[in-house]
């Protein structure tokens, strides 16, 4: 479960990116959080994996205070996480298989655990035959294909995406957004954020409307 | 760290110094060149320390006879030296002897014999201290009773010679580890700048592998190894020439010295010498490292 209270966040004496927003999201649900470019989506969503820090405010994940965690443990949250990114962040010189790999790298999977795993992400986003290609040779959709197949193979509770498809055409969109209902269907909480309504409209789900840093909800319609 | 861990680590580190080879390749040079000083200092001093061992092993006074001495007075001088108990072996070398002598030692010099046209060197008794941990007054009275004698004209120690020999050394590796000392601290400030630009370079890499849940440690010790490969390459790179370096001095130089030869000569390094800069190549290494991402990957 994810939990915000209270949080307020202002970067230096600029006017305030989060005022005031509490909000739960239980285990399992899908959900967005939209709103006008500068509305503090992204900063919303960076407070949900510490990137950054609240001015005020608690942030529970699982039961934890994320906030009280010291930076040398926070990668244990991270852990249950998996984040996907508009620019995808896909390492370019490392292959397909070496991109998702690093998510189990980390925790210090054993190599045959760890290519099995590898292959049955890249199964899951139809990316298996493209395991020993580097990013720099697949299309946008295909890149953040893999970066889901990195977000999600080390099955993680909550899946965050930061406008993952502002990058993509919306036919592209479309498959990409129906990956992350396809995760979600297995349990993973999935956070989105996003500008575009249509695809809200189209996948529904429950709204977080953001506008200068105000949380409201609304409905997908 | 599990198997497939140091793998992957010590994979990333050699591909990572593929990756900038240019770089990587200047930093082993300047790593190299300190390393060579100091290995050249080592083998200089270790044939210095070596050739006062040897001269203190046999400690010798040698006694030179007045050529004009008649030969009861030489004879006495020879008894004299024959019967004091500090004295284990005696031998006298003839003028001829002593010719043949510095025409085998020192072979450049026979020009200078030559244009001489008589034979310079006197009579002179090599005496052999029985025991070389007699401590030197002892000696020294002795020799002030054998200058006494009609037909002694000088007395030599090589003990004296054994000092000097063993202080050049200790010379040369004052000079020598400065130095060295201060190529290494540049060896270590340069490694610490590389791995400093290899941070910079790979900063959208650690902040993936920050986000995917990597531990501090995960993220550094490629880097660390980068600086200790570096190190121990450098080092190793300089043990190498400096072999040639042992290898090609009497070929190509050694001769030219003449006399000076048997100081100014390289003396291959032990094996404690070798693994000792090999083990300073990759602390420096280490170190360089560790102090760039102390203070550049503050995560």
């Amino acid at each position: 479960m994810i939990e915000l209270y209270h949080v307020w966040k202002r970067y230096q004496k600029a006017s305030w990116a989060l005022s005031d927003v509490s909000l739960t999201i239980p285990n399992g649900e899908f959900c967005f959080i939209t709103g006008p470019s500068g509305s503090g989506k992204s900063t919303l969503i960076k407070t949900l994996y510490r990137e950054v820090v609240p001015t005020e405010g608690q942030v529970i994940i699982g039961g934890r205070n994320i906030l009280r965690i010291p930076n040398h443990k926070i990668h244990r949250i991270r852990r249950h996480m998996g984040i996907v990114f508009q620019d995808f962040r896909l390492l370019p010189h490392k292959r397909v298989f070496e991109n998702v790999a690093i998510a189990l790298r980390v925790l210090g999977a054993p190599p045959k655990d760890l290519k099995r795993k590898v292959f049955i992400a890249l199964r899951m986003v139809s990316l298996q035959s493209k395991i020993w290609d580097f990013p720099t040779e697949l299309s946008y959709g295909e890149q953040q294909r893999v970066a889901i197949a990195r977000a999600v193979v080390n099955n993680p509770r909550i899946l965050l995406a930061d406008e993952p498809t502002g990058n993509l055409d919306p036919a592209l969109a479309h498959e990409i957004f129906t990956l992350f209902k396809e995760i979600n269907a297995q349990g993973t909480t999935v956070v989105i954020c996003t500008h575009d309504r249509e695809l809200i409209r189209r996948f529904g789900g429950r709204v977080l409307s953001l506008h200068e840093g105000k949380l409201r909800e609304r409905d997908a319609e | 760290m599990t198997p497939a861990k140091l793998r992957y680590f010590l994979r990333e580190a050699l591909h990572n110094l593929w990756q900038f080879k240019t770089r990587h390749v200047f930093s082993l040079t300047i790593i190299c060149f300190s390393f060579v000083t100091v290995g050249v200092v080592l083998s200089l001093s270790g044939n210095l320390r070596a050739k006062a061992g040897e001269l203190s092993k046999n400690l010798t006074v040698i006694v030179y006879l007045k050529k004009d001495a008649p030969p009861a007075d030489r004879d006495a001088a020879e008894a004299a030296v024959r019967s004091s108990p500090l004295i284990g072996s005696v031998r006298a070398v003839g003028p001829d002897q002593a010719l043949d002598r510095f025409r085998t030692n020192f072979p450049d010099l026979r020009d200078i014999l030559q244009n001489l046209g008589t034979n310079p060197f006197p009579t002179s008794i090599e005496a052999g201290l029985k025991d070389a941990g007699v401590p030197a007054e002892r000696v020294l009275g002795f020799i002030a009773e054998v200058r006494k004698l009609a037909a002694v004209e000088d007395v030599q120690y090589n003990r004296e010679w054994a000092g000097k020999v063993r202080a050049l050394g200790r010379l040369v590796e004052a000079v020598g580890f400065f130095l060295g000392g201060i190529l290494i601290l540049a060896s270590f400030f340069i490694i610490s700048n590389v791995i400093k630009l290899n941070v910079l370079a790979r900063r959208s890499e650690i902040e993936i592998l920050r986000l995917v849940g990597a531990t501090n440690t995960f993220i550094r010790v490629p880097f660390l190894i980068e600086g200790v490969v570096m190190g121990i390459a450098g080092a190793g790179l300089s043990l190498l020439i400096v072999l040639a370096l042992i290898k090609s001095f009497p070929l190509y130089l050694g001769s030219s010295l003449g006399a000076l030869q048997e100081i100014i000569a390289f003396r291959y390094l032990s094996v404690s010498q070798v693994f000792g800069l090999l083990g300073g190549g990759g602390l420096v290494g280490f170190l360089g490292s560790l102090s760039s991402i102390g203070r550049f990957l503050k995560i």
